[in-house]
């Protein structure tokens, strides 16, 4: 009996011991973005006993998985309320996959969004815009959310950088995205290009864009791309910037 | 007889220890049905998704990852809860202590030999998942190399780095040790539980029971460190939770892995650290229990 | 006078029953004392606390109260089970290894290694009789084979003391015999043998002190002979002896205080006539 009463008096001295330990442990895996997913009972609900459960046990991933292939599915059905609610639940369980976030986004506001501009279902035109802008919405929310589970990575910056371009004409978010793209490891080159451009484009910010764009052209012959030199003209014609000052015309 | 002097801690005897266990492990039909099962999956997984390329090698980090991990946990824990009630129904644990042997060196050697195996089996199935990686990454990167043909060569350049980014990871390293880690840390808990285990499957259902308490136990510490409206009842509910189970979710580094996401250093080898002390407290513990234990 | 080779003092052991009240007392105030060099064997039904006992001088179970000592080394010590080798009752062994494997392996637990393990366990193996089978594996030899690799690898280590439990248990005549003829070369050689069994008749033949025990409490004990002489009486085996020898013989006693108790023909034993009918060789 005795030893029993050893044995258990250890245990929870050294359950005593690691709790604080095992605590830094995991304030360290939030510091460094590991183990975000929030597992609650809204999500027990969504997916189920035998998904939270294999959720529960480390395979958080492979439901994720799933789910997705499921979200596929929906797609190609055309069933678009059931493909909002797995892209959802893909989301919550892996907030660490740039592909979930990414193809949530595409799904919502490239495909969805188009498919309800030529919705016979819906009576007339007014409706069918308001049905595309919602769809429009929900992909730039999840390219948001996704931003923010993972705000140290490029590509969903990329991705509503061009949410904002080529849907929602908003060319001076879209250069802010790129720019802050640019600013991380990773990114690659054409972002700081791609942030000037769009703010050349976005009205009231000319003098701003050609600063941008001229930096870009003295860093020499690699960024010196057509657009770039088409871009840098348009704007000093805009600009009237003095002649001495304009870069030479390209070569045909 | 000649004398040769006791020697208290003697690796010899745990090495004939560990590799006995080892070749009676290797027969275990468990262990080959759970290894070519795990093959399998892995060596499948490339079929599963085919939707695009970064899906394709999401799923086969997952599933391989995910097969890994669940076949060295169920392995730890189903190999080592028959080794002592074996020994001890075929009273071969007689012949044995009626050696010079100490307990704590028998406990050691037959820990070993389950550690021997589990780090065996992670290698053929690390071999085999990094294979089919790299054949895949390879024909794919041959693939947009053909498709990629008129386009300029940054732009190839990105095509292939995203490819070859999604594909292999240098994280995945460090998160095959954390597999290896937990199953290591679910056996010597299995081998301490074994001690005063009535039967093989009481043994198997308590660790079970104890596997998905651990997923929970961190839930249950914040709770009981933070929530301050709990009742009494709650609290010590929780708290026992919280000191009894061991902390299995941070062991569970995989899902964030295959995300992409990169695990620090410093955080790595406190893990490592944290997994071997684990393992080494539960053994001790089995010793506690075992070396009193009337045979 | 060296260390006696195993000394039992008080010794008592006790075994709490899990949901109960009373105990189970197996030993109780056992006194014991082995002398180098001798064969000495533990008798007793089963439960009589045989098997408890050998456990407990063997370190396997620890005793309640009271001290067993093998050499003067205490039974608890680790140290203690160098010079002693143990054949359990029932011996499995490891089914998968080979008898050579097997001896290799409990040699390494005593601290062998290289060539004088090697040389160990070729000598073993000749002295048991099992070199042919010993690439074999476990699983496909007889009783009396796996008692013999026991005994081999109870010996690997040259103990000065070898404990045997029950080591003629479930043995063909054969093999009985050869083991007790083992156990009668032990003891030429100096090695001490503490054997238990309830197998009156084998026990007769190779112990020099018997001790009998019965629910725990060591009831008789001494010198074979002594214990089993029927006091006043006299064995003659005569041969050749003629009816009118033999009333002579009987007018003698009847004149003296000497009763003639019996008077009969010698048997062989059945054993005896077993082993004779079975040798290997004889035609029939």
């Amino acid at each position: 009996m005795i030893r029993w009463f050893i044995i258990l008096t250890l245990l929870l001295v050294f359950g005593a011991l690691r709790l604080p330990i095992e605590g830094a442990l995991t304030e360290q895996h939030h510091g460094a973005y590991l183990q975000q997913a929030r597992l609650g009972l809204d999500l027990r609900e969504q997916i189920g006993q035998l998904g939270f459960l294999a959720a529960l046990s480390g395979f958080r991933s492979l439901v994720a998985d799933v789910i997705f292939i499921q979200a596929h599915v929906a797609w190609e059905r055309t069933e678009w309320g059931r493909l909002l609610l797995l892209c959802r639940e893909a989301t919550t369980l892996q907030p660490r996959s740039i592909l979930f976030w990414d193809m949530a986004a595409w799904h919502m506001a490239w495909n969805a969004s188009v498919a309800a501009l030529h919705d016979p279902a819906l009576p007339n035109d007014a409706m069918r815009r308001k049905a595309q802008r919602e769809y429009l919405i929900l992909g730039k929310d999840f390219l948001e959310r996704g931003i923010k589970n993972n705000p140290d990575r490029p590509q969903l910056y990329e991705s509503l950088a061009r949410l904002y371009k080529d849907k929602l004409n908003d060319h001076a978010a879209a250069a802010n995205y790129y720019a802050r793209a640019a600013a991380l490891a990773g990114a690659p080159e054409y972002d700081k290009r791609f942030a000037a451009y769009e703010l050349s484009f976005a009205p009231g910010h000319e003098e701003e864009a050609y600063e941008a764009l001229h930096h870009l052209y003295l860093q020499g012959a690699r960024e010196r791309l057509p657009t770039l030199l088409k871009r840098l003209k348009t704007l000093e014609e805009k600009l009237d910037i003095p002649l001495n000052r304009r870069i030479p015309e390209p070569v045909r | 007889m000649p004398e040769t002097r006791h020697r208290p801690f003697s690796p010899a005897r745990i090495a004939a220890i560990t590799s006995n266990t080892f070749t009676e492990l290797v027969r275990l039909k468990v262990f080959y049905f759970l290894l070519i099962f795990a093959l399998l999956l892995i060596a499948n997984s490339v079929f599963m998704a085919r939707l695009s390329f970064q899906q394709e090698f999401q799923v086969l980090k997952d599933v391989s990852l995910g097969a890994m991990s669940i076949f060295t946990s169920l392995l730890a824990i189903v190999a080592t809860a028959q080794l002592l009630p074996r020994d001890l129904e075929d009273r071969t644990i007689y012949t044995i202590l009626a050696k010079p042997v100490p307990r704590y060196e028998y406990l050691i050697g037959k820990l070993a030999g389950v550690l021997l195996l589990l780090g065996l089996s992670i290698l053929a199935m690390s071999a085999v998942f990094l294979a089919v990686l790299f054949v895949r990454e390879e024909m794919l990167v041959k693939e947009t190399l053909r498709q990629s043909a008129g386009l300029r060569p940054e732009q190839v350049q990105e095509a292939l780095r995203g490819l070859k980014g999604s594909a292999f990871n240098a994280n995945l390293f460090p998160g095959i040790v954390i597999i290896y880690l937990k199953a290591s840390l679910l056996a010597a808990l299995t081998l301490f539980i074994s001690t005063f285990a009535t039967s093989n499957i009481f043994t198997i259902v308590v660790m079970v029971f104890i596997y998905f308490i651990g997923h929970l136990q961190a839930t249950a510490r914040e709770y009981w460190l933070q929530e301050h409206g709990a009742g009494w009842l709650a609290k010590t509910f929780l708290a026992v939770v919280a000191l009894a189970f061991p902390d299995l979710q941070l062991f569970n580094l995989v899902d964030d892995i295959v995300a992409g996401t990169a695990i620090p250093t410093g955080l790595f080898l406190q893990t490592v650290v944290l997994g071997c002390v684990y393992t080494s407290i539960y053994l001790f513990f089995a010793w506690v229990a075992f070396h009193g234990r009337e045979l | 006078m060296s260390e006696p080779a195993v000394a039992v003092h008080s010794l008592t052991k006790v075994f709490p029953i899990p949901f109960r009240r009373t105990k189970l007392v197996a030993v109780r105030g056992l006194n014991l004392e082995v002398a180098p060099g001798q064969v000495y064997g533990l008798l007793g039904p089963n439960g009589s606390g045989k098997s408890t006992t050998l456990k407990i001088i063997l370190g396997l179970v620890t005793a309640t109260t009271g001290t067993a000592k093998i050499f003067g080394r205490d039974s608890r010590e680790v140290r203690s089970r160098e010079a002693v080798g143990f054949l359990p009752e029932n011996p499995y062994f490891y089914k998968y290894l080979t008898g050579e494997e097997t001896l290799r392996f409990f040699g390494k637990l005593c601290g062998l290694h290289g060539r004088r393990l090697q040389a160990r366990c070729d000598e073993l193996l000749a002295l048991v009789s099992l070199e042919e089978a010993r690439d074999r594996r476990l699983g496909g030899y007889s009783k009396g084979m796996l008692q013999r690799i026991g005994l081999a690898q109870a010996l690997i280590q040259e103990p000065r003391l070898v404990v045997l439990d029950e080591p003629t248990a479930g043995v063909d005549p054969a093999g009985s015999r050869e083991i007790r003829d083992l156990i009668l070369d032990l003891k030429r050689r100096g090695i001490t043998v503490l054997l238990s069994s309830h197998l009156l008749a084998q026990v007769q033949e190779i112990c020099d002190r018997v001790g009998i025990l019965a629910h725990g409490v060591l009831v008789r004990e001494g010198q074979v002979e002594e214990l089993l002489a029927i006091e006043n009486q006299t064995e003659l085996i005569l041969e050749n002896a003629t009816p009118e020898i033999l009333v002579q013989i009987t007018d003698l006693l009847a004149k003296s205080n000497t009763r003639l108790v019996e008077q009969r023909q010698p048997q062989t034993t059945l054993e005896g006539l077993f082993l004779e009918a079975t040798k290997p060789g004889r035609a029939e």
